[in-house]
């Protein structure tokens, strides 16, 4: 499987890399775990149905997936709030990440049906996108929380449950897990048989 | 120095296997833990009892159990299986971290959890890096030399021995280090990644002297430890036992010498005795039952933030404000160490996720400079974040949707420093009780933190040095990011109790059988990652209390010498 990622978005830029090919390389705590990934996504169940869509979107925009297949974002954040799994501090002007959440989710709605008569899940993308973007460009509060801090949460939960997969590993050239095998070619421009080339490295971020 | 030569490597393998055989004590699997280690039970009165199976806890343990103490262990976190529990994986490492509930504030609130918090026996330093830097002769008297800071009550040459013993034990490997006090490492240096090719080069290329290490991953021939397969994941716990912790360094010969490791045992208040002012045990909770060990000496060793917070949960009618906290000490200069990271791109791919993330450091920039306009300094070494962590540090740059995911595409191109910036240490960066309750009825900890003036100079300074480094290689982009890193302080040792909390041994100066043996004790930090030095000072006070005889650590009561006449 591979994300659709267009190519002006830096997709296609490792063709063949395919991490889960070499599964039969990794050990066997590492591997059940990865392949849990995708498998069947976990059942949502700390947010309710509504929640569910407009964080499913939120969290699509966060890490601009769009079309299929896509990592289920909703379905992994979902099941860490449900297990109370966080990154072990929070913000003392937050509450936990859960209430945050379940806050987030009931604004950005209001703030996309304001903006747009229109609620934050059935928004078009761009309307999505300009909805996020006016949180994060906000200095001081939104809706009560410090925009920054609730900005920096998102984009945490976002980042870890996209990049933990392993068609997103595809996507940027990193062979996944390592052991036991390891790596034997280190240095600037060495590979190992497993991983790809870049095929466009003059790419500039 | 260490003499090179084989002979010599033969005698020094004796000398640590003498001393510590954990690493021919390899594999430690459940069934030898469950079948062959020591359990003591509740009313035993054991020699000492620590909390805190990491750094401290544990070469404490080790060293005492040597001498025939009885011990136990009381860790909060599980007995590690490394090879059931570790993953080659970022996300799925996240029970590495100490993630209980913890609240941050101040003008610069420090994330806490996978960045600088562990759980489990071997602590944080199963996460940790690998670098085991010594800290310089300058870092022990800070406030003489540079009016900042403060001074420790011991120095550096008090420490040298067990820097000594330590880069032996876990052991570090390295190019001959010609700061602080020169010295060489036991194990020769490992290659060296894209990462550290690109630091190596263009230090080079810009005059500043870079070394390869000092990393504690053994290379070359150790006990049972496996050789490093280079595969990056070192900050997700070593799967290989090539990377040192205290799991696979200290706790096999702890345990061998009948030290008793009880894990999932969360301390929740030390006992002192109100009629005789000596510690009498600490009260746990396992498996939601509560329950008390009795000991004759107990050691708190549970890290900066938890063992402040223990000891503040520990009031009574004579320590109303917190044990200990006579002097409004307890949590008080907390300190973390400024570490920015600045990325560079090049058009080769550097695929830094290959080799350790520690490789490369200098300690050029470590002192006081008189012609820069802040005292003090840093360290500069190589980090190679995995894709999660990345991506982290390109969202901080404001990155989000597409714009993120277009530029993690270009992941393989970035080689990534990181430095280390002697914050100082300052009353009002503390860890108080919060409202909020764990799930265990215990306040969390409050975690307050704010820069000073010096601190935010030091961190523009690394910043440059290490663009200046990354661009001298080659890169034609460079970003930075702004992060802290580890913790130490907060509860700091002095001269006397009314600017610290313990003395030169680590003994509190309020309870006499009590002490605390972790980082939490460290008046400066340094420019130094703080693994070795906690190391270090616990097994200083494990020998001051082996040679002080078990009994002598007591101060007489009126009560026992008139018994005794």
């Amino acid at each position: 499987m591979t994300l659709p990622l267009p190519e002006h978005d830096g997709g296609g830029r490792f063709p063949g890399q395919r991490s889960l090919e070499q599964r039969d390389h990794w050990d066997e705590a590492t591997s059940s775990l990865i392949l849990s990934r995708v498998g069947r996504p976990p059942d949502v169940c700390f947010f309710n149905a509504e929640e569910e869509g407009i964080a499913s979107a939120m969290l699509d925009q966060l890490v601009g997936q769009e079309g299929e297949p896509r990592v289920p974002l909703v379905n992994v954040v979902d099941a860490r709030l449900a297990a109370g799994e966080t990154d072990g501090w929070r913000y003392a002007d937050l509450p936990e990440d859960g209430e945050v959440w379940r806050r987030s989710v009931r604004y950005i709605d209001e703030d996309s049906r304001e903006r747009y008569g229109v609620g934050f899940a059935k928004a078009t993308p761009a309307q999505q996108e300009a909805v996020l973007e006016a949180v994060h460009g906000l200095e001081g509060q939104w809706h009560g929380m410090p925009a920054g801090h609730v900005w920096n949460l998102w984009l945490r939960y976002a980042c870890t449950a996209f990049y933990a997969h392993p068609w997103a590993w595809d996507e940027i050239g990193f062979p996944g897990p390592a052991y036991p095998r390891g790596y034997s070619n280190l240095g600037v421009g060495r590979r190992e048989h497993f991983e790809v080339r870049d095929a466009r490295p003059g790419e500039q971020a | 120095m260490r003499s090179q030569n084989p002979l010599g490597t033969v005698n020094a393998l004796r000398s640590v296997r003498a001393r510590n055989e954990s690493a021919w004590l390899l594999p430690v699997s459940s069934p030898d833990v469950a079948e062959r280690m020591r359990s003591y039970a509740d009313d035993d009165e054991v020699d000492l009892v620590i909390v805190g199976c990491g750094a401290g806890g544990s070469t404490l343990a080790q060293r005492l159990a040597r001498q025939g103490w009885s011990i136990v262990v009381l860790e909060a976190g599980p007995f590690w299986e490394p090879e059931r529990d570790w993953v080659s994986d970022e996300a799925g490492s996240h029970h590495l971290y100490w993630t209980e509930p913890r609240v941050i504030d101040g003008e610069d609130p420090v994330p806490l959890g996978s960045n600088n918090s562990g759980r489990g026996v071997g602590g944080s330093m199963v996460h940790f890096a690998g670098y085991a830097p010594r800290f310089h002769p300058s870092d022990f008297q800070t406030e003489t030399l540079d009016g900042v800071g403060a001074d420790w009550p011991l120095d550096y040459e008090d420490l040298r021995p067990y820097y000594e013993d330590m880069e032996e034990e876990l052991p570090v490997a390295g190019q001959d280090w010609p700061w602080g006090e020169p010295h060489s490492y036991p194990h020769s240096p490992h290659p060296v990644g894209g990462n550290g090719e690109v630091f190596l080069r263009g230090a080079e290329n810009c005059g500043i002297e870079a070394r390869v290490g000092p990393v504690a991953i053994s290379n070359g021939r150790f006990g049972h430890r496996r050789h490093c397969i280079y595969r990056g994941f070192c900050l997700q716990g070593c799967k290989v036992d090539a990377k040192a912790s205290p799991l696979i360094t200290h706790v096999p010969d702890a345990i061998a010498h009948g030290a008793e490791i009880r894990a999932n045992s969360t301390a929740i208040r030390v006992d002192v005795d109100a009629r005789t002012g000596l510690a009498r045990g600490v009260h746990f909770v396992q498996g939601g039952v509560e329950r008390f060990q009795r000991a004759r000496i107990v050691a708190v060793a549970a890290y900066s933030i938890e063992t402040p917070r223990l000891l503040l949960n520990s009031s009574s009618p004579r320590f109303p404000e917190g044990l200990c906290n006579d002097f409004d000490l307890v949590g008080r200069y907390l300190m973390v160490q400024g570490a920015p990271q600045t990325g560079g791109r090049f058009e080769d791919e550097v695929r830094m996720y290959k080799a350790p993330p520690p490789e490369v450091s200098s300690e050029q920039f470590y002192e006081t400079d008189p012609s820069k306009p802040y005292k003090r300094g840093f360290s500069i070494q190589t980090v190679s974040p995995l894709p999660i962590t990345w991506a982290e540090h390109v969202a901080a740059q404001g990155h989000w949707g597409r714009e993120l995911r277009r530029r993690m595409t270009d992941y393989v191109h970035w080689a990534c420093l990181g430095a280390l910036c002697e914050f100082l240490p300052l009353p009002g960066n503390r860890v108080t009780l919060d409202a909020e309750k764990d799930r265990r009825g215990m306040p969390v900890a409050h975690v307050t933190y704010s820069r000073g003036g010096n601190d935010k100079r030091l961190m523009k300074a690394a910043q440059e040095t290490m663009e200046q480094i990354l661009r001298a290689a080659g890169a034609a982009e460079v970003m930075t990011i702004e992060r802290y890193a580890h913790l130490v302080g907060g509860a700091r040792m002095a001269a006397d109790q009314e600017h610290g909390v313990v003395d030169a041994d680590c003994r509190t100066f309020a309870v006499p059988n009590l002490f605390l043996t972790d980082g939490s004790v460290l008046p400066t930090q340094g420019s130094a990652n703080p693994a070795l030095t906690i190391m270090a000072l616990a097994a200083r006070t494990a020998a001051r209390l082996a040679a002080g005889a078990r009994q002598g650590v007591r101060r007489p009561t009126e009560a026992s010498v008139q018994q005794s006449e």
